[in-house]
């Protein structure tokens, strides 16, 4: 080690400890970042709305004397199956409230780095781009699973216990496993989807713009090519179409259209492999201006 | 300088600027979906003209109405009050010897102009892909320039409303997405006069009209589907008066307000 | 004097929290330092001489007039800001060109002002370069470009030395400095002391949005009559020079400097120590090498008036 002249430096004799989770502060930050924002409390606390209107009808349907008076001659309005489960995971509107939340919790998570070239402050730390990744999508898994495993999980919970029995879990042995498989798959897709447009640009109102413009623009273009070309195949084309077709395949149900699994998850893959070589080339700790 | 002269000027800074970022590639790259889409349609529905003239307003407007005019007036109609805040380049602005409107008024010629150039290059290209075997018709023109004219109106009612919002609002995106892509495609539902409360009502009530059993004009009917059209001259009056109306609001609130940085 | 600058019981609310507390001040021609610690109101204040904000009580004028919603003034008003900031993806040349367009010059007139602002700053070499390939140096050069471009009489200059090396803080101090020799108004922030020193002599010291105090550096050191002079005199003997002062009533404290040759002397009375000294060190027959008063600076003006 070469001598250090300066006056009042000394080498520190101390042992680095290694850290099992590098990444950590990078999630417990993006976390707390994203709670400061008063609108995203708000769209956060709203983004519970299906779970709370899906779980009232887990009560509703156990309760169904209580409510005859409004229903007309049927037995059962609300049948609870594992396609009550798929319904709620795979429609528009908890998928809509997912990008929602994300677009304003976690747009911003390589955007704002890249604004303010924090970039170099990172890996000037013993950290590596594999960390810095991991944090960042970390805040994402957060924010999904707690949209979508934790109130599944909450919603069988609760279905076993306005039942007052362990048949419904007996019945359906793997719908937990669909519940946490098909969060991981939520979880997974939108952690590469944001982290992909959130580092194409500086610019962290433009990356919202992007997260809704590719999701909505997605189903426009299905929406135009179904028109032209009447063949199902083009559903291939939207985000969410793509995620409903992989979450009733998760949920043992009859696909929503007549175009095998294997394709949503195969164009749900590519998306993901996209964003991990964009990320790769994008996440650099010297930024080369030309 | 009067305030015209002062926005000619901001018109010609903020346009050379527009042209300049990296957005204004990204935008006009996705303006090049349409005419892929176009190319796609004329290999594949080759000789069946009357499809076609369906397909082109199904295609054209679904995606310019819909889509393409709202997210480009929402990025560039926040940015004229926005970028300038999150940047903290409204200093340079504010400390020239220029009356506050006229950056606003400036700002949105200029980006209006910037819109109106990828909008119009996008749809006459993939309209004359479409329509490439009827180019002899003076009628493909007439029609080209109405849909030019109603995108047109379109950008500037869109942009205006989103600049107001961006004078107003600190975090303008979130209302403007909730009335770009939820109000709009919502309210034409609605019925009675309850539509009239939408920009794209008017803008609906502006292009020809084809019936649902016309060659494939189911998504055709849908597209245009509305209960009590506005008619053509009220709708363009309305259009003027929306984006008069809320430019000058705009214009106003920024005389008033103050903008403070972020820290 | 007529001010050119006042502003007159000036307040400024963020929320709760109290930018600028009922400040009465009045800036008059040459260079005036606005000198305070991070925080302490100095950009508010010029935010609002430069119509950025609008005061929530008081009133702040340029020459008489009225500074918010009053575009006409700037005209002659050059202002610099803190924020390294810029518009993306232009050059120098781009940049200094599109701001000079809202002054309502021609074209060519355009050009000629700004070729001599970055002639001025030395960037004419680097005038095609994109900004965001510009040094921290260069970018707060092109920054004070901006400002005087449209050749203004008054300038407003918010922390303009910060990021420059001292090759670069000296060529600007110099700049301003002539700015001032041509009669234009200049005021000037920062929060380092040494910057405000070496470019004028009159100060306005700000903190926690109050002035502390204003005028010249010695008037201001003269208003701290409380405050203990410091004065090191460096001899052949300190301590017989100390035994001579240890009985003085207006000595408040001794210490002697690590090199064993220096006595440095706290007194409340700095003439009547100065009259003694000379005294005492003929009759004591010491050779005396320098005399110095340490804190007849700003940095301890500064350090006594905020109580650090």
């Amino acid at each position: 080690m070469a001598t250090v002249r300066e006056k009042g430096y000394s080498h520190w004799d101390g042992h680095l400890i290694e850290r099992r989770f590098p990444w950590w502060p990078i999630t417990r930050t993006g976390i707390q970042l994203a709670f400061r924002k008063k609108r995203f409390k708000i769209i956060f606390a709203g983004a519970f709305i299906p779970s709370v209107v899906f779980l009232v009808g887990l009560y509703i349907s156990e309760r169904l004397e209580d409510f005859k008076t409004f229903l007309q001659g049927s037995d059962r309005l609300i049948n609870i199956s594992p396609k009550y489960f798929a319904t709620y995971f795979t429609n528009d509107s908890l998928l809509f409230l997912i990008v929602l939340v994300l677009a304003f919790g976690a747009g911003g998570l390589i955007a704002d780095d890249l604004k303010h070239s924090s970039l170099q402050l990172y890996f000037s730390r013993p950290l590596s781009k594999k960390d810095y990744l991991i944090g960042k999508m970390s805040v994402i898994a957060f924010f999904v699973l707690i949209l979508t495993a934790l109130p599944g999980i909450v919603l069988i919970i609760f279905k076993l216990i306005f039942a007052g029995s362990f048949k419904f879990f007996l019945q359906y042995p793997w719908l937990p496993l669909s519940v946490l498989g098909f969060s991981a798959l939520l979880t997974v897709f939108f952690g590469f989807y944001v982290l992909l447009l959130s580092s194409v640009s500086k610019n962290a109102r433009y990356v919202l713009i992007l997260i809704f413009g590719v999701y909505i623009f997605s189903n426009v273009l299905y929406g135009i090519l179904q028109g032209i070309f009447r063949t199902p195949y083009m559903l291939l084309f939207s985000v969410p179409a793509n995620l409903q077709q992989a979450g009733a395949f998760l949920f043992g149900q009859t696909l929503p259209r007549a175009v095998p699994a294997v394709w949503s998850f195969a164009v749900l893959a590519a998306i993901c492999a996209l964003s991990a070589v964009v990320l790769d080339r994008k996440i650099r700790s010297v930024e080369v201006i030309k | 300088m009067t305030a015209a002269q002062a926005a000619r000027q901001v018109f010609g800074f903020f346009g050379f600027l527009g042209r300049r970022t990296g957005k204004t590639r990204v935008f006009a790259i996705l303006g090049l979906i349409p005419v892929v889409l176009a190319v796609v349609v004329r290999v594949f529905l080759h000789g069946r003209a009357g499809l076609m003239a369906d397909v082109s307003t199904e295609i054209l407007m679904v995606f310019f109405l819909q889509f393409y005019i709202v997210i480009l007036a929402l990025f560039y109609g926040t940015s004229i009050t926005a970028e300038e805040v999150e940047n903290r380049t409204l200093s340079y602005l504010l400390t020239r010897p220029i009356p506050k409107p006229a950056i606003i008024l400036g700002k949105f010629a200029a980006y209006t102009a910037l819109m109106f150039a990828m909008v119009g290059l996008s749809l006459a290209l993939s309209y004359f892909i479409i329509n490439a075997g009827r180019l002899g018709d003076p009628a493909v023109y007439g029609a080209l320039l109405r849909y030019l004219g109603v995108l047109g109106l379109g950008i500037l009612a869109y942009t205006a409303f989103f600049a107001f919002l961006g004078t107003i609002l600190k975090r303008a995106i979130i209302i403007g997405l909730v009335f770009g892509f939820g109000w709009e495609n919502v309210i034409q539902y609605f019925p009675g006069s309850t539509q009239r409360f939408s920009i794209v009502h008017y803008l609906k009530s502006l292009l020809p009209y084809h019936p649902a059993n016309v060659g494939g004009g189911r998504g055709v009917a849908l597209l245009l589907f509305r209960l009590e059209p506005t008619k053509p001259v009220v709708a363009v009056i309305m259009l003027a008066v929306i984006t008069a109306g809320l430019l000058a609001l705009a214009c106003w609130f920024f005389r008033i307000k103050e903008y403070l940085y972020e820290e | 004097m007529t001010a050119v600058i006042a502003a007159a019981s000036l307040s400024k609310w963020y929320g709760n929290v109290l930018g600028l507390n009922d400040v009465t001040l009045e800036i008059e021609d040459g260079i005036t330092g606005l000198l305070g610690p991070n925080g302490a109101g100095k950009s508010t204040f010029m935010k609002l001489i430069t119509g950025q904000m609008k005061p929530n009580i008081g009133t702040v004028t340029v020459r008489g007039r009225k500074v918010w919603n009053n575009p006409e003034l700037f005209q002659g008003i050059g202002f610099c800001p803190e924020q390294d900031v810029f518009y993306e993806d232009v050059t120098g040349w781009e940049f200094l060109t599109g701001l000079l367009r809202f002054y309502g010059y021609a074209g060519t007139e355009i050009r000629d002002r700004a070729a001599r602002a970055l002639d001025i700053v030395g960037l004419t070499a680097d005038k095609d370069r994109l900004i965001r390939g510009y040094s921290r140096g260069m970018r707060q050069r092109i920054k004070f470009a901006q400002a005087v471009a449209h050749d203004p009489s008054i300038l407003i200059l918010d922390e303009p030395l910060s990021g420059l090396d001292p090759l670069g803080k000296r060529k600007l101090i110099r700049l301003i400095k002539g700015f001032r020799d041509q009669g234009r108004t200049v005021l000037v922030s920062s929060h380092v002391l040494p910057e405000i020193e070496a470019l004028t002599s009159r100060i306005v010291l700000i903190h926690q949005g109050k002035i502390l105090a204003q005028g010249d550096i010695p008037y201001v050191r003269e208003l701290i009559e409380a405050h203990p002079h410091q004065i090191s005199v460096r001899s052949s003997d300190p301590r017989a020079l100390a035994a001579r002062f240890v009985g003085d009533p207006s000595i408040q404290k001794m210490t002697f400097g690590p090199d064993g040759r220096t006595l440095v002397v706290e007194t409340h009375k700095r003439d009547e120590f100065f009259g003694r000294l000379t005294g005492v060190v003929l009759e004591a027959g010491i050779e005396v090498d320098e005399i110095s008063s340490p804190d007849d600076n700003l940095q301890s003006v500064f350090e006594y008036l905020v109580g650090k």
